[in-house]
Parts: C-alpha cells; sequence; structure tokens
C-alpha cells in the first residue's frame, strides 16, 4: 500500500475565479508510484471550493457567477443579513465573508477519481477545479492517493 | 477612476518578511491579534490590483516600552519596501525614548521612510502627552505627515480614551503646518473627528473604519447616517484619504464600500489618489 500527501499552493489573482489544476494532479498521482488506487483532492480552506465541470472558459464565469446569486456576498438591500457580520476576536477581525462560505459549502470542497494503470481516470470533458471566492490569497489544495 | 493609494495597511501577514524575522509572526499573533493565514507579498500586490490601486503606505508600530515588540520596526520597513516600488513606508517611534525625535530623523533621513505612525492607545501615550511635542516638531521639521490609530481599538489593553478626537486638537492647533491623519474615522468619535477637520485644515481623515457589520454598511453608517456625506463632499474634500486597515479590511472589500457610496467621481478621485499624494508631500 502506497499512501502520499501532496500540499500544492495555488495563488489565486481575483476576487472569483476558477483555477483548473488537473495537471497537478496528474502529476501528483504520475510522481506517486500508485498504479492502481484512488486521488483525493481537497481545499483546505472554508471560502474556496474544489469542484468538476467541463473545461470552458464560458461555464467557469457561469458556475461562479450562478454560486454569487446564490450566496451573494452582498445580500440585496432590505432583505436578509449574515449572522457572520460580527467581531471575531480569534480572527482580530470582522468576519463579513459569510457569502464566500457559504458558496463554498454549495460547490463542494473536495473531489476523489479512480487511479488505473498509474493515471487518473475521468471523463474526457472532466477537469478539476480549485475554486477561489474570496481572494486574491495563496491557498493549499491537499492531494492524496492512496493504492498500490 | 484607476490607481490611487491605499494609505492604511499593515504588512504583518507578508511571509517573506515573517519567514526571515520570526519575532515579526509572533508580534503578528501575539500583539496584533490577527488570524489570518501569512501570504506571500505578491497577495497584497494582487489586493491592490483587484481594488484597482497602484501603491501602498506600510504602517508599523514601535511598542517596545508597552508591548515589548515592534510591529515591523523602521529597519524591516525599509526592507520590505525595497520589495516592491508599490510599496510606500512610514516609520514609528516609541514615545517613551528619550531618542525619539532623532529616531524619526534617521527613519526619514537614512532609510527614506515617508511619514509616521502613532498608536496612542497602544503605545498608553496620550496625544497631547507633552513628551510627544520633540517628536512633532521634528516631524515638521522633516516635512513628513503622522498618521495616529484614533477612536476604538480591538487590542486588550487598549483603552479608548487614548483615541478620543479632540486629544488630537493641540497637536493640530500647536502644528498648523504638520499635516494629521486621524485614523478609523475615529469610530465611534466621528461627529467631534469631523469637527477638528473642519476646524484644522492640516487634519485629514482615513476611511479604515470597520466595527461591525461589513464595509459598505459600516460607512454607509458612519458617512451619511452619523454625519451627512455631504459635508465630507463639500466641506471636506479634500481631507479625505482611501485607508483599507488591511489585513483587518480586504482592500477590495473598502474600495467597493467607498466608491459604493454617493460621492462624486471628482471627491472619489481626491480620495483614492490626490489628497493622499499631497500628504505625502506632493504639489501643495
Amino acid at each position: 500500500m502506497i499512501i502520499k500527501l501532496e500540499r500544492v499552493e495555488v495563488q489565486s489573482r481575483k476576487d472569483m475565479e476558477m483555477i483548473d489544476v488537473t495537471g497537478e494532479v496528474d502529476r501528483v498521482v504520475a510522481a506517486s508510484g500508485v498504479r492502481d488506487g484512488i486521488v483525493l483532492i481537497l481545499t483546505t480552506h472554508t471560502s474556496s471550493g474544489v469542484l468538476v465541470t467541463e473545461g470552458v472558459e464560458c461555464l467557469e464565469r457561469d458556475v461562479v457567477a450562478h454560486l454569487e446569486r446564490l450566496a451573494p456576498k452582498q445580500p440585496p438591500e432590505g432583505t436578509y443579513g449574515y449572522w457572520h457580520n460580527r467581531y471575531l476576536a480569534f480572527d482580530g477581525r470582522v468576519g463579513f465573508n459569510a457569502g464566500d462560505h457559504l458558496k463554498s459549502i454549495l460547490g463542494g470542497v473536495s473531489c476523489f477519481f479512480p487511479v488505473e494503470k498509474g493515471a487518473v481516470v475521468r471523463g474526457s470533458r472532466q477537469r478539476v477545479y480549485f475554486v477561489e471566492y474570496d481572494g486574491p490569497l495563496a491557498r493549499t489544495v491537499l492531494i492524496q492517493v492512496i493504492g498500490q | 477612476m484607476k490607481g490611487g493609494i491605499d494609505f492604511h495597511t499593515h504588512p504583518l501577514l507578508v511571509r517573506e518578511m515573517a519567514d526571515r524575522h520570526p519575532d515579526l509572526a509572533r508580534a503578528a499573533r501575539e500583539t496584533f491579534l490577527i488570524g489570518n493565514t501569512f501570504q506571500p507579498l505578491e497577495t497584497l500586490l494582487l489586493e491592490l490590483d483587484a481594488a484597482g490601486l497602484d501603491r501602498a503606505v506600510i504602517l508599523p508600530i514601535d511598542a517596545r516600552t508597552t508591548r515589548g515588540t515592534t510591529l515591523y520596526s523602521n529597519e524591516q520597513v525599509a526592507e520590505l519596501c525595497a520589495m516592491s516600488d508599490r510599496l510606500i513606508g512610514f516609520a514609528s517611534v516609541d514615545p517613551w525614548k528619550e531618542t525619539a525625535a532623532d529616531d524619526l530623523e534617521h527613519a526619514v533621513a537614512g532609510l527614506g521612510l515617508r511619514g509616521l505612525k502613532l498608536a496612542p492607545a497602544m503605545q498608553q501615550v496620550l496625544p497631547d502627552d507633552e513628551r510627544l511635542e520633540k517628536v512633532y516638531a521634528r516631524a515638521e521639521a522633516l516635512d513628513v505627515p503622522i498618521l495616529f490609530h484614533a477612536g476604538m481599538s480591538w487590542e486588550p489593553g487598549s483603552r479608548l480614551s487614548y483615541g478620543q478626537p479632540l486629544r488630537f486638537e493641540p497637536v493640530a492647533a500647536g502644528h498648523p503646518r504638520l499635516r494629521v491623519v486621524v485614523a478609523h474615522l475615529a469610530w465611534p468619535w466621528v461627529v467631534e473627528a469631523v469637527a477638528l477637520a473642519l476646524k484644522y485644515p492640516n487634519v485629514y481623515l482615513d476611511t479604515s473604519a470597520l466595527y461591525f457589520d461589513n464595509p459598505a454598511d459600516f460607512l454607509r453608517f458612519a458617512m451619511t447616517v452619523q454625519v451627512p456625506l455631504s459635508v465630507f463632499e463639500r466641506s471636506l474634500r479634500r481631507q479625505i484619504v482611501f485607508g483599507s486597515n488591511y489585513p483587518r479590511v480586504e482592500i477590495k472589500n473598502m474600495a467597493r464600500a467607498v466608491r459604493g457610496l454617493p460621492f462624486s467621481d471628482q471627491c472619489l478621485d481626491l480620495i483614492f489618489r490626490s489628497n493622499a499624494e499631497i500628504l505625502l508631500g506632493g504639489a501643495r
């Protein structure tokens, strides 16, 4: 049994964006020595996500825009507010990014794929994305390969 | 409106500096009490990009006597500023040290820093304390602005009374050529801070105020309810500068909040750019 964990730093450059990390997943799997098993991909942050979708720029924009509609950074005036908008002593600041945490929950924070003959098995249209909801920030994505 | 300056940032989470100087990492957690992750300098610069700004004023605090540490020494500010021409370094001095005025002169003349940051509540010295007179006189002689923390402080041990705006009146009145920035709109004493700025043309206010809700809702309260926006637009348009208080507030979020207020485009240009340039010693 082989278990390899790699921490990959991803630098987001915008407030919200989708960053294709498929190549990083393939690289970690290839370097792991695992021929048959699974690979897990997980973001370590609660205002970012990991998801799988087709790798086209128009869809990237649609995904982020739709999640922002579902969980807006600033709710429409006169509708509702976030309980998170208050001073958080453990952070030394006011927490006002509840919408970004909610987008993270809605979009998900992890995914996994089978590994066969040393390669990731995924659909021809499937790409793995790190999704930034509150950037720009340097983020950490965990990629773990388990198998033999 | 493109470009501009964030006049109020703290570099406590810059990873390159925390790696080089472990005392900075400790001070960030134990004295500045910020819990966010350390970030490469690139993140700060990308924050400026995301906010549509060019440069940031970097503020240290010298609290050696009262907290046993500096939140960046003047030398560390200069070291950081050498990494990017988008950073404008300010100095800080320990008011309890006899050498404070000379330390300021060294930071300006020797290290190339462009202003002075004082945090009365953390440094436990009232702005009108006689011991600061030499520092004020030296700043005036060096023609550099002073940015004061004003209003409420979250840090335990930092008392509210040190941030009351009227404590700054002797500084503004006694040194009419000294440019003074009263930070955070001196919240909750916004009315008093506005009165100070109305009376003394050498007093500026920065926008870096957030104590509840979110930047947009908070600034709408402070700058339209506590004091009508028309006062800022008509009477104080040349005495307000944009400040975010990064990393307690992301630059993008505070910039969006200020731009969301119903200021004229001309006033926004003054707030984000021209007033800061004048404060830093540009054409007056």
